[in-house]
């Protein structure tokens, strides 16, 4: 019936090779075993061992029916587009495993209309602007003087520190802060009165980057482990 | 011919594909749930189960546990520390529980003298607090940035403890307190501008559940003292020696406090 020309033959022939190619691509890249090869990056220090699926969970409905949805919204058939793929990752999805009580500076603290000008500094609404994900560390923010975007007014009432509060905030010297103080408050350990004695800042950065914790181990509250995690969304 | 094969091939993807179906709407999306509340009013109610609640909590726990030799510290939650939470860090508790609840409501709890400088009220919060101290009246804005719907109510000196703690803590900015003034302002924050009666009702339950979370958490840490006395919990008040209720009869008196004005509001809307 039809006349087929030898270079249609190789087009079909190079379809069948592709198709084949790429749905096998598709199956071992989804793999959980791949899940390395697809990853953006190494995971931050105590992610290691999480599946990609702890903070990618799939987004609703299969691939065609996202593709369908997403076309129809382009074209006005649909008030809202939807997820493609996986849903995006939300301070939710973090605080499923390391939300605490006893946290310092929560994230919901800082929607606060009067953090409006700290959080154009410093986003302290979401978890990543301080540890970004897939970076093979621990605290991923360029600059550790953070503390200036909202602590320029502290006064300590009998002040135990040698060189006092307001001296050193005077100085400029928001480096110091954390060398005394963790972020969030979740360590357990007796804070120096002396300046010297506090943690060399090679140290933090060192724990920054994903090494030892130099505030010691005894926390009040632990992340929850993957198994813990689904455990907790079965309750 | 070859159009015409291109057509119908295109044809039938456009088919299969229409056919899967796409994915269902959000029932919030496509719900035509008609709205019974303006957000203000929502946010008033809200307020007023936090006076009376904040209110039971300051004077029937804090107020006479105190008598009774019971302790409450800013840093309760810390190992060291056995203690119960301050009015201030009670209110706090519940605003974290509430950023767990699927509802979207925010509170946060600041002021012009704050005992903590990083609380101390800024920019549109800081002006509006200024009207807040003279008229007691709430005030109700539009947050640009988050676009959030914002009010603003003031927080009273409702009980002796509020005076005496505030005016000899060791960092206060201000020790003159009097019964009666206006030590702060709740900020209480929502997405949307009106609500529907699930929603309302959605918005006071999980005020009510974060209260009840806070009291939990103080009862499990006295369930952890070591050196200090545990009291007596049950269906006993502090006023009648060292005892505290438990959870759920805390709970109860929370409802049954619930405000005349809250349960009216609800009741002549669902009618």
């Amino acid at each position: 019936m039809f006349k087929v020309s030898p270079l249609r033959k190789r087009q079909v022939l190079g379809s069948i090779i592709g198709l084949v190619l790429g749905g096998a691509l598709f199956y071992i890249l989804t793999l959980d075993s791949t899940e390395s090869y697809v990853s953006i990056g190494p995971m931050n220090t105590g992610h290691q061992e999480l599946n990609c699926f702890a903070c990618h969970a799939d987004a609703k409905g299969n691939l065609l029916q996202q593709v369908q949805s997403n076309i129809s919204h382009a074209v006005g058939a649909r008030e809202h587009g939807v997820e493609f793929g996986t849903q995006d990752v939300t301070v939710d999805n973090c605080l499923q495993c390391h939300d605490r009580a006893n946290d310092r500076h929560p994230t919901y603290r800082f929607s606060e209309p009067r953090f409006k000008e700290a959080i154009t500094h410093i986003d302290a609404t979401t978890c990543i602007t301080c540890h970004s994900e897939h970076g093979n560390e621990r605290v991923s923010v360029a600059n550790i003087n953070y503390c200036m975007n909202c602590h320029q007014d502290l006064e300590v009432e009998d002040d135990p520190l040698d060189v006092s509060h307001q001296k050193l905030i005077a100085q400029e010297a928001w480096n110091t802060c954390i060398q005394c103080h963790d972020f969030h408050g979740n360590h357990k350990y007796d804070v120096p009165e002396k300046l010297k004695d506090t943690i060399p800042m090679k140290y933090i950065k060192a724990y920054f980057d994903g090494g030892k914790d130099p505030y010691g181990d005894h926390k009040k509250y632990k992340a929850l482990s993957q198994e813990a995690w689904l455990e907790s969304l079965d309750k | 011919m070859r159009i015409l094969l291109k057509t119908i091939l295109l044809g039938t993807s456009i088919c299969m594909l229409h056919s899967c179906g796409g994915v269902p709407e959000d029932k919030a999306d496509t719900a035509t749930v008609e709205n019974a509340f303006s957000v203000e009013e929502v946010l008033e109610m809200v307020s007023k189960e936090n006076d009376v609640t904040r209110t039971l909590y300051t004077k029937a726990i804090v107020g006479k546990g105190k008598i009774q030799g019971m302790k409450f510290d800013e840093d309760w939650r810390k190992d060291d520390v056995e203690a119960g939470p301050l009015p201030a860090l009670f209110l706090r508790g519940v605003a974290t529980s509430l950023r767990k609840s699927p509802v979207p409501l925010g509170l946060y709890l600041g002021s012009d003298f704050p005992v903590n400088a990083a609380n101390k009220f800024e920019g549109k919060q800081a002006e509006l607090f200024t009207q807040i101290k003279k008229d007691h009246k709430p005030q109700f804005f539009f947050d640009e940035d988050q676009k959030l719907h914002t009010a603003m109510f003031a927080d009273l000196a409702s009980a002796d403890a509020c005076v005496t703690c505030h005016n000899k803590h060791p960092q206060t900015t201000k020790s003159d307190w009097k019964l009666g003034d206006v030590m702060g302002a709740t900020t209480w924050q929502y997405p949307k501008d009106s609500l529907t009666y699930k929603e309302t009702v959605d918005v006071l339950s999980s005020y009510a559940k974060g209260t009840v979370d806070v009291y939990m958490e103080y009862l499990d840490e006295i369930e952890n003292f070591k050196s200090s006395e545990k009291p007596e919990i049950g269906d006993k008040w502090p006023e009648e020696g060292f005892y505290l209720p438990s959870a759920e009869v805390f709970l109860d008196s929370v409802k049954k406090l619930s405000s005349y004005e809250t349960v009216k509001h609800l009741v002549v809307t669902s009618e």
